[in-house]
């Protein structure tokens, strides 16, 4: 009862005009004439983000992974606890619910490593997502009249963007978190230095990559795991799919959840699925041939990216096959404007920092570092927050 | 069967799954230990253990795996 009333809260809000207007074209494609409203629902906020949770909380009951609480305020905090209710992280009750029953002690270290994440999650927002979306929104917004190495540049800046800004909610809502001394699971773990698909995963939205691996990926597979390479294809593409559809009630998310999907399939037959590994791990540089497949990964997905951008599908191809036949090779001028010059620079010290850290717990993980280091660092990313931050935009994962 | 035989064919197929046998066949040995053996390796690794012992696990037989020392006690319950 408790799943079915949860699906069908996120069903009703989140995806009945969906529903409603495919059902409404199949009776006009067999030549009935429907005449039809679609309701005018109010979408509650973090709904995709609450159902899950609550839905991961009654089936680990089920599982017996937990034992259900007979505390009302015990189980509203774990649903509904307010740094994460936006955006995630989703939770699980079997890592969250004892931190919320257990007395918490203050911890020095705990609390400053919370502002450190905080700090970082909000440049990483008010400063590269924000400067990132005033090169990308006017780019998309005009796209048919945009030279192709100029759409490329939009491409870029906005994968950019989507990472800065979903990490820098994350990044903020963890430390916040800490503040109160509930720990919460990591979001995201440095995704653009991965080398394959099934890395990337690994280290993008992770609280939704394994809450859906754990509960649709894992008893799909075992259904069909006398399919072999098979079963596992339809499993990775049937879970990427519904990754993509709960982000929202359209099919540019469905299909930039095929696509991710497929992306699998190399990966499944090669047999180098497995593979996750830091890249460079305990080195400075990355060897030539892990530059490469980071370059090329990064590649594939901000062009997938475009289906996320974009209202529909057409639209993305249109854009997609624009970048490839109108000047993809010509100087893109606009990048000699302040605008870009200065959001390069500033992308190019994100970049450096994230790869400094892509070992360590958290992307600004600098407790290690002396005093001086530590606080010049804290000052010179507090002035480059009041000098180049810009008003923020809402985060693109509210309407999720 | 015993407990040795068993860890011997668990370890027979990890090494065919994952092409390597960089572990010790110890009971508190999780799948996070072993290079390779997540979520996608997970399943070819059990139907692998199925087609070994000639078993059935079911769905809430792996989600209550935890280490190596539960994977042989619920295969030796099958047997």
């Amino acid at each position: 009862m408790g799943l079915i009333f949860n699906i069908g809260l996120l069903l009703y809000f989140k995806y009945f005009n969906f529903f409603y207007d495919g059902f409404v074209g199949i009776l006009n494609i067999f030549g009935a004439t429907a005449s039809y409203s679609t309701l005018s629902i109010l979408l509650p906020l973090g709904i995709s983000f609450f159902s899950f949770q609550t839905l991961g909380y009654l089936i680990d009951i089920y599982d017996e992974e937990i034992e259900s609480s007979d505390n009302l305020l015990e189980f509203s905090v774990f649903v509904s606890y307010f740094p994460k209710i936006l955006s995630g992280p989703i939770e699980r009750a079997s890592k969250m619910m004892p931190q919320v029953q257990e007395k918490r002690n203050f911890s020095y270290p705990v609390f400053v490593d919370g502002l450190r994440q905080i700090l970082w999650g909000l440049f990483a927002k008010i400063v590269i997502a924000e400067n990132c979306a005033s090169i990308v929104n006017p780019i998309f917004n005009d796209y048919g009249n945009q030279s192709g190495s100029v759409l490329l540049l939009g491409t870029f800046f906005y994968a950019i963007q989507l990472y800065a800004d979903f990490s820098g909610y994350s990044n903020m809502a963890i430390g916040i978190s800490k503040l109160f001394g509930i720990q919460l699971m990591r979001n995201f773990s440095t995704p653009f230095f991965s080398t394959n698909i099934s890395d990337f995963w690994r280290k993008w939205h992770i609280s939704l990559t394994t809450w859906m691996m754990d509960y649709v990926f894992t008893p799909l597979s075992f259904s069909l795991r006398n399919y072999q390479k098979k079963g596992l294809i339809i499993s990775i593409i049937t879970t990427f799919v519904l990754v993509g559809f709960w982000h929202g009630a359209n099919w540019t998310f469905v299909f930039y959840g095929l696509l991710h999907g497929v992306y699998f399939i190399p990966l499944v037959y090669s047999g180098k699925m497995n593979t996750s590994e830091i890249v460079a791990k305990g080195k400075f540089l990355p060897s030539f041939a892990e530059l490469i497949k980071m370059i090329l990964l990064f590649i594939l997905i901000m062009l997938t990216d475009v289906f996320f951008r974009v209202n529909n599908v057409s639209d993305a191809f249109d854009y997609i096959f624009l970048i490839f036949s109108n000047g993809l090779f010509s100087f893109p001028l606009e990048v000699l404007s302040s605008n870009y010059l200065i959001t390069i620079v500033l992308l190019c010290f994100f970049i450096l920092v994230e790869w400094l850290h892509r070992e360590k717990l958290h992307d600004f993980e600098i407790s290690r570092y002396n005093f001086l280091i530590r606080w010049s660092l804290y000052v010179f990313i507090f002035l480059l927050i009041l000098f180049f931050g810009k008003s923020a935009e809402t985060f693109i994962y509210f309407q999720f | 069967m015993e407990t040795l035989t068993i860890k011997e064919n668990i370890s027979d197929v990890l090494k065919s799954i994952l092409g390597h046998n960089n572990f010790e066949m110890r009971d508190e040995l999780t799948a996070k230990d072993v290079d390779g053996w997540d979520s996608l390796s997970h399943m070819m690794i059990i139907t692998k253990i199925e087609e070994a012992f000639n078993i059935k696990f079911k769905l809430r037989d792996l989600n209550k795996l935890k280490n190596m020392g539960s994977l042989v006690a619920v295969i030796q319950s099958k047997i």
